[in-house]
C-alpha cells in the first residue's frame, strides 16, 4: 500500500505528515488567477454559444470536465512543492538503546530470537546501521536493570533481569546533554517491569522535542503459554495459621485443561490445588489454603508443570517469602456480661500457644472477671484507659457491652486503636452490642464495617432470630471462613452447622466493606425477612474491624446436630483469631523496598520505628543486622530519612544467591523500642519471562507521545528516511517539487480522455 | 462464711427431714464411718463397698409427664434434668416439696428462686420467663451448657440418656450434681460417669479451686447439709481430660443439697445466711461454665 502512494505521490506519507504544502511558482497566486482567468473567459463563450446537436446536459458534462483540466493544469503550473525540515548530515547525534535482558533470548514463532533479529538489524556492515551513519553519529546503549553506553551490539549479553526503559531513556539524554540529538530509537520487547512511571521518563524528551522512535520486537502474541502471573501472600504470619495465598494464572491456547499448582515451602509441598484453565485473556484467581509452621524466613514456590507447545516455561513458576513468626499475639476480651459465647470461644483456641486471649469480662456492675493475665495487675482498673494501655494488644474483641459503659475518650482511643495504631476490631453480636448497644452516633460507628439501625422498641426476644449462616463468595475464600481443604469442602461443612441466633438486625454494609457470611432467617426475626450480614470487614485507616452480629456460635460445637469430633468451631475461632493478628504492626517494622533482587544489585531496607503510644520516632538507633545464606553477620546502622517521621533506611549490595536474613534493632535512649525480622531473596529472577509477548502497545505509546514513530523489524529499514525529517538537533528547510507526481498527470489525462470519450459516445466528436 | 449455731442447724435439719422425704424413704441414709470420711478427703474419691449400680435400664415404659418450659432464645436458662430412676420411679407424677421423684426435688422453687438471684446480682439476664425441664436423653439438651441433676444416687441411666449425656458434656457442657449422699449413691454416680467419661476420676476440690472465686470469692466449703448432716458434706468434681488444672466438666455436691437451701430460702425455714452461701455456690457454678 505505502510503495503505490509512494509512487503515485512520488513521496512516502510520512514526508506528508512532517512537510507543509506550498505552491513554488515565482508568480504571485493573484496574478496567475487573473492570467488563468482571462484565458477562461474565451473558452466559456466558446462553449456557451456552440449549439449543434448537443443539448444543455451534454454540454454541462463536457464544461465540467474540461474546467477541471484547466484546474488541475493550473495546479500544476503553480508548481505545488513541499517544504521539509531535514536534518543536516553527520551534524547530529542519534541515541540506540537496546534491551539486553533475558527476555530477548526468548524464541519467536519464526524460530529466531529477539536478540538474533536486534543483532541483524543493528550489524555493522548491515544497510540500517550504514543508513543511519551516513547521516548521524551513532551512539549505541544497552539497558536492562541498569543502563550503559557500549561500542555496538557485540557488547550485548541479553542477560539482565529486569527491562527499564523509563531509566534507560533519561540515562541516554542525560548522557547526550548537550549535543544536538535527533532522536534515539529503541529496539526492545516491550517487556518493562518496573513500577517506574514511564511519562516522567518521556516528559524531558518531548520538551526538548527529541522524538523516540521504537522497533518493537517478538511475537504479540503467545499461542500457547500457561503463566503464574502472581501471588498475593501475606508478608508475615503467625506460626500453624491457615492462609489463604491466593494465584493469579494466565493461560492462552489450554482452555479447559486441568493443570495442578504445586506449592513448596523451601523445596517441600505444602499443596496442590488443581485449577482448569480458563479461555485466552480470562485470568484465572486461584485460592490455595496453606499452612506453615516453620518459623523464620520461608520461601514459597508455586509452580505449573510445563505444558505440551510451550515455548516459555520459565513463567510457569512464580516466588514468593513469608516471614513466619512462633511468637504469642495478645487480644484483649473484653465481654459486658456473662455469657457462654465467651467459654466455648476460650475453649476452641486454649492449645494454640501463639494465640494470648486476654478475658476481661463484667459480670456484675463494678465487678470483673479476668483471665490468662501477664501479671496480676493486667486490667486491674478494668477496660484500659490509656492509649498505651490498649495498643499492647494486637486486636480488641467487644462482646456485648453497651456504648454507654465506655467514656468518650475511650471510644475515641478505640477508634485510634484501629485507625492509627493498626489494630482489627472485632465487634461480637449480643443484646447489647451493636445498633442495639447504642453506638450510633459514636465514634465506633464510623470504624464499623456495617450500616447500624435505629434499633427501635422491641425487644431482644422479639427481635430474635434464627439465621443458617453460609459463606458468601468472598467469605469462600477467606482464611478466617474458609473451614476445610477446599472451598467446596468447606462450603460443605458450613451447610452442616445448625442455625445459630442473632437479636441485632444486621442489614447493610459500609461502602468498601466485605461480607463473609451472611444468614437466611430461617425462624423469628420481629417481621424482618431479609437476609441478615453476619459477618464482615473492612479497612479502617491503618487497621481493620469486624463485625460478626450473631450471639451464640457455640452451638456450632455444642448443638446435637454437630458431632462430638467436628472441629468447625475451633477452626473458625482459631482462623478467626489469628486473622484479626495477622497484619496488626509492631512498633517497629521492616521490609526491603524489593522482596527479590539478584546477586549485585543494590536492596533498600526500610524501616518504621514508632514507640509504646504509636507515635513516630525520630531520634532513634535503628540497626540492621544482614546474615548472609552462609550465616556471615554484618550490622548496618539505619539512617532517619529526613523526609519522612519515623522512617530508616539502608541500603547494601547481596553478593551471592540465597535467602539474606535482617532483623532491625531500634533503641532510644538505652531503652529498647523493639525489633522486627525481614529477609531478602537473592535468586536470579523470573520476571522478564512473565508476558513474554512483545509488549506492542508501550512501544507505540513510547513514539506517539514524543513525536517518533514505531516500527516493526520488517519495517525498520525505513529509519534513517523518518529520521532525516522526522527529527531533532541541527536542522535545514528544504523544498521538494510536487507539480511532477504521476498522479497528477494520470489525473489530467483521465479528465482529457474522459471529455474524448464523452464525445465519442454522444456523436459529438 | 458464718458457721450456723448448732441449735440453728437442728432445727433446719429438722425441717429438711420433713420436706425432703424421697430422700428418707428410698431405704435411708447411710452413716459415714471416720475411716470413710478419711479416704474422701483424698484426692481421688473412689470407694466401691456398695453395689454396683445398674449403669444401663430398660426405657421407661411409663407416661412421660410435660412441664411448662421456655424455647431457646439464645439466654441463660436453667435446666434441670429428668432421667430414669431404678424401679422406674422417674417418670411417675408429682415434683417438688417432698413429691415426685429425685430429679425433680425442689422443682419449680429452687429453680425460680435460684433464677431471680441470678438476675438480681448478675449481669447474666437470664431467662426469667421460666426454666426447663429435660430429659437427659432430649437433644435439645445441647442448646444449655449448664444442667442441673437432682439426686443422682437414685439415677439408672438408659442407653440413650447416656449417649446423649456423654456427648453433651464431651462437647463442653456441665453438670451439678446436688442432692445425693451415702456410699451407696455415691457408687452409683461414680459407675454412671465411668461409663459417660471413661478415664475420668472424681476429685475432692479444696477452696483454691477457681470456680469457689469465678464470681463470690468463697472462703470455706464447709457449707453444713440442710437434711442428712450426719454426712460430711464434699464438693467433687471431674475436669476436662482428667487435667486437676483443667476446666471443670462436672461439681457433686455430695452429702449436700444447696438446691434445698434455693427452694426453701424465701420461706424462712432456713437460716438467710446459709441461704446466701448456697446461692453463691450456685452463682459461681453458672459464672464459671461461662467463662472456662
Amino acid at each position: 500500500m505505502s510503495g503505490v502512494f509512494e509512487f503515485l505521490f512520488k513521496y512516502r506519507p510520512v514526508l506528508y505528515q512532517e512537510g507543509d504544502f506550498t505552491f513554488l511558482s515565482p508568480w504571485p497566486l493573484g496574478t496567475m488567477a487573473i492570467i488563468a482567468a482571462v484565458l477562461a473567459v474565451p473558452a466559456v463563450l466558446t462553449y456557451a454559444r456552440a449549439r449543434g446537436k448537443s443539448r444543455a446536459a451534454d454540454r454541462w458534462v463536457l464544461a465540467t470536465l474540461r474546467g477541471a483540466a484547466f484546474i488541475l493544469l493550473f495546479f500544476i503550473v503553480m508548481q505545488p512543492g513541499l517544504v521539509l525540515t531535514s536534518v543536516v548530515p553527520q551534524r547530529n547525534f542519534l541515541a540506540v538503546l537496546v534491551d539486553d535482558s533475558r527476555s530477548m533470548t526468548i524464541d519467536d514463532r519464526d524460530g529466531s530470537s529477539r536478540a538474533e533479529k536486534a543483532a541483524g538489524l543493528l550489524d555493522p556492515e548491515g544497510d540500517l546501521v550504514d543508513a543511519l551513519n551516513e547521516d548521524f553519529a551513532v551512539r549505541y546503549f544497552r539497558f536492562s536493570s541498569a543502563p550503559a553506553r557500549i561500542d555496538g551490539v557485540d557488547a550485548l549479553t541479553f542477560d539482565g533481569s529486569n527491562t527499564r526503559i523509563g531509566s534507560a531513556l533519561d540515562y541516554a539524554r542525560n548522557e547526550l546533554q548537550g549535543v544536538p540529538l535527533s532522536g534515539v530509537v529503541v529496539v526492545s520487547d516491550g517487556g518493562d517491569n518496573t513500577d517506574e512511571a514511564l511519562s516522567e521518563a518521556l516528559l524531558p524528551l518531548r520538551a526538548a522535542s527529541v522524538p523516540v522512535f521504537t522497533v518493537g520486537l517478538g511475537d504479540e502474541e503467545m499461542e500457547a503459554d500457561v503463566q503464574a502471573s502472581r501471588a498475593e501472600v501475606p508478608e508475615q504470619a503467625l506460626a500453624g495459621t491457615s492462609m489463604v495465598v491466593t494465584v493469579i494464572v494466565d493461560a492462552r491456547g489450554f482452555a479447559g485443561r486441568t493443570v495442578p499448582i504445586v506449592v513448596e515451602d523451601m523445596g517441600r509441598i505444602v499443596a496442590t490445588e488443581e485449577v482448569t484453565l480458563p479461555d485466552d485473556g480470562q485470568p484465572l484467581v486461584a485460592p490455595i489454603a496453606i499452612t506453615l509452621d516453620t518459623e523464620g524466613a520461608r520461601e514459597l514456590t508455586f509452580r505449573i508443570p510445563g505444558q505440551p507447545g510451550e515455548r516459555v516455561l520459565e513463567n510457569n513458576e512464580l516466588h514468593a517469602v513469608v516471614q513466619v513468626r512462633n511468637r504469642t499475639e495478645k487480644i484483649l476480651y473484653f465481654e459486658g456480661e456473662p455469657r457462654h459465647e465467651v467459654a466455648f470461644m476460650l475453649r476452641a483456641v486454649r492449645h494454640d500457644e501463639n494465640l494470648q486471649v486476654v478475658l476481661l469480662q463484667r459480670t456484675a456492675e463494678n465487678k470483673f472477671f479476668r483471665r490468662n493475665l501477664d501479671d496480676p495487675l493486667e486490667l486491674v482498673q478494668g477496660f484500659p484507659t490509656t492509649r498505651e494501655e490498649l495498643y499492647r494488644y494486637r486486636a480488641l474483641v467487644l462482646g456485648s457491652v453497651e456504648a454507654s459503659f465506655f467514656t468518650h475518650d475511650q471510644l475515641d482511643m478505640i477508634a485510634d486503636f484501629v485507625s492509627a495504631r493498626g489494630g482489627t476490631l472485632l465487634m461480637l453480636g449480643g443484646r447489647r452490642a451493636l445498633s442495639e448497644g447504642g453506638y450510633q452516633g459514636t465514634p465506633l460507628e464510623d470504624v464499623l464495617p456495617v450500616v447500624l439501625n435505629e434499633p427501635g422498641s422491641s425487644t431482644p426476644t422479639e427481635r430474635l432470630a434464627f439465621v443458617k449462616v453460609a459463606p458468601t463468595p468472598a467469605g469462600a475464600n477467606h482464611p478466617a471462613t474458609r473451614i476445610e481443604g477446599t472451598v467446596e469442602q468447606s462450603a460443605a461443612r458450613w451447610d452442616s452447622l445448625p442455625p445459630v441466633t442473632t437479636t441485632n438486625v444486621v442489614t447493610g454494609l459500609k461502602p468498601g466493606a466485605t461480607e463473609l457470611l451472611e444468614g437466611t432467617v430461617v425462624d423469628g426475626g420481629d417481621g424482618v425477612e431479609p437476609d441478615r450480614v453476619v459477618m464482615a470487614f473492612q479497612g479502617y485507616g491503618k487497621g481493620r474491624s469486624m463485625v460478626l452480629a450473631v450471639q451464640d456460635t457455640w452451638l456450632w460445637q455444642m448443638d446435637h446436630t454437630v458431632p462430638i469430633e467436628d472441629q468447625s468451631h475451633e477452626t473458625f475461632w482459631k482462623q478467626l483469631l489469628r486473622w484479626l493478628v495477622s497484619e496488626t504492626p509492631d512498633p517497629v517494622e521492616a521490609q526491603p523496598e524489593r522482596e527479590s533482587v539478584e546477586v549485585g544489585e543494590p536492596v533498600t531496607l526500610e524501616a518504621t520505628v514508632l514507640d509504646e503510644g504509636f507515635v513516630e520516632v525520630n531520634g532513634a538507633l535503628v540497626t540492621a543486622r544482614v546474615t548472609t545464606p552462609t550465616g556471615e553477620a554484618r550490622d548496618l546502622p539505619m539512617e532517619w530519612s529526613v523526609t519522612e517521621d519515623g522512617k530508616y533506611a539502608v541500603s547494601f549490595t547481596p553478593d551471592m544467591e540465597g535467602l539474606f536474613e535482617v532483623s532491625v534493632d531500634a533503641g532510644r535512649d538505652t531503652v529498647a523500642l523493639g525489633s522486627a525480622d525481614t529477609s531478602v531473596r537473592v535468586a536470579p529472577g523470573g520476571e522478564e519471562y512473565r508476558n513474554p509477548h512483545q509488549r506492542r502497545s508501550l512501544m507505540e505509546r513510547i513514539a506517539d507521545e514524543t513525536g517518533g514513530r514505531y516500527y516493526t523489524a520488517e519495517t525498520a529499514n525505513r529509519l534513517p528516511e523518518d529520521l532525516q525529517f522526522s527529527g531533532g538537533g541541527v536542522t535545514v528547510t528544504e523544498e521538494r517539487d510536487l507539480w511532477d507526481m504521476p498522479v497528477l498527470f494520470l489525473l489530467l489525462a483521465g479528465l482529457l480522455g474522459a471529455e474524448w470519450g464523452y464525445r465519442r459516445k454522444r456523436g459529438l466528436a | 462464711m458464718t458457721k450456723p449455731s448448732l441449735a440453728r442447724l437442728a432445727v433446719f435439719a429438722g425441717l429438711g427431714i420433713l420436706v425432703a422425704g424421697t430422700g428418707l424413704l428410698a431405704g435411708g441414709p447411710e452413716k459415714r464411718s471416720a475411716d470413710r470420711t478419711g479416704a474422701l478427703a483424698n484426692d481421688t474419691h473412689a470407694f466401691r463397698e456398695s453395689a454396683p449400680a445398674p449403669v444401663f435400664a430398660a426405657d421407661p415404659s411409663s407416661s412421660v409427664q410435660d412441664f411448662p418450659g421456655v424455647p431457646y432464645d439464645g439466654t441463660y436458662t436453667f435446666v434441670r434434668i429428668r432421667f430414669n430412676t431404678r424401679g422406674n420411679r422417674g417418670f411417675r407424677r408429682g415434683f417438688g416439696r417432698g413429691g415426685g421423684p429425685g430429679w425433680a426435688h425442689d422443682y419449680p422453687y429452687a429453680d425460680d428462686n435460684f433464677i431471680k438471684i441470678l438476675d438480681e446480682v448478675t449481669l447474666l439476664g437470664p431467662n426469667t420467663e421460666g426454666t426447663n425441664v429435660l430429659d437427659a436423653s432430649d437433644p435439645e439438651l445441647h442448646r444449655y451448657p449448664i444442667a442441673y441433676v437432682s439426686e443422682p444416687g437414685e439415677w439408672a441411666p438408659t442407653q440413650a440418656e447416656a449417649d446423649n449425656l456423654a456427648a453433651y458434656l464431651r462437647k463442653g457442657g456441665f453438670l451439678i450434681l446436688d442432692d445425693f449422699r451415702s456410699d451407696y449413691e455415691w457408687s452409683n454416680v461414680e459407675a454412671i460417669f465411668n461409663v459417660l467419661l471413661p478415664g475420668h476420676r472424681f476429685r475432692v476440690l479444696d477452696v483454691e479451686e477457681p470456680i469457689f472465686s469465678s464470681f463470690f470469692e468463697i472462703e470455706t466449703l464447709e457449707l453444713p447439709p440442710p437434711t442428712f448432716q450426719q454426712y460430711e458434706p464434699l464438693f467433687l468434681g471431674l475436669h476436662e481430660d482428667d487435667d486437676p488444672e483443667g476446666r471443670l466438666m462436672v461439681i457433686a455436691n455430695f452429702n449436700n443439697d444447696i438446691g434445698d437451701y434455693w427452694e426453701y430460702s424465701d420461706l424462712g425455714y432456713v437460716p438467710i445466711d446459709l441461704s446466701n452461701e448456697a446461692y453463691k455456690f450456685g452463682v459461681n457454678y453458672v459464672i464459671y461454665a461461662m467463662n472456662r
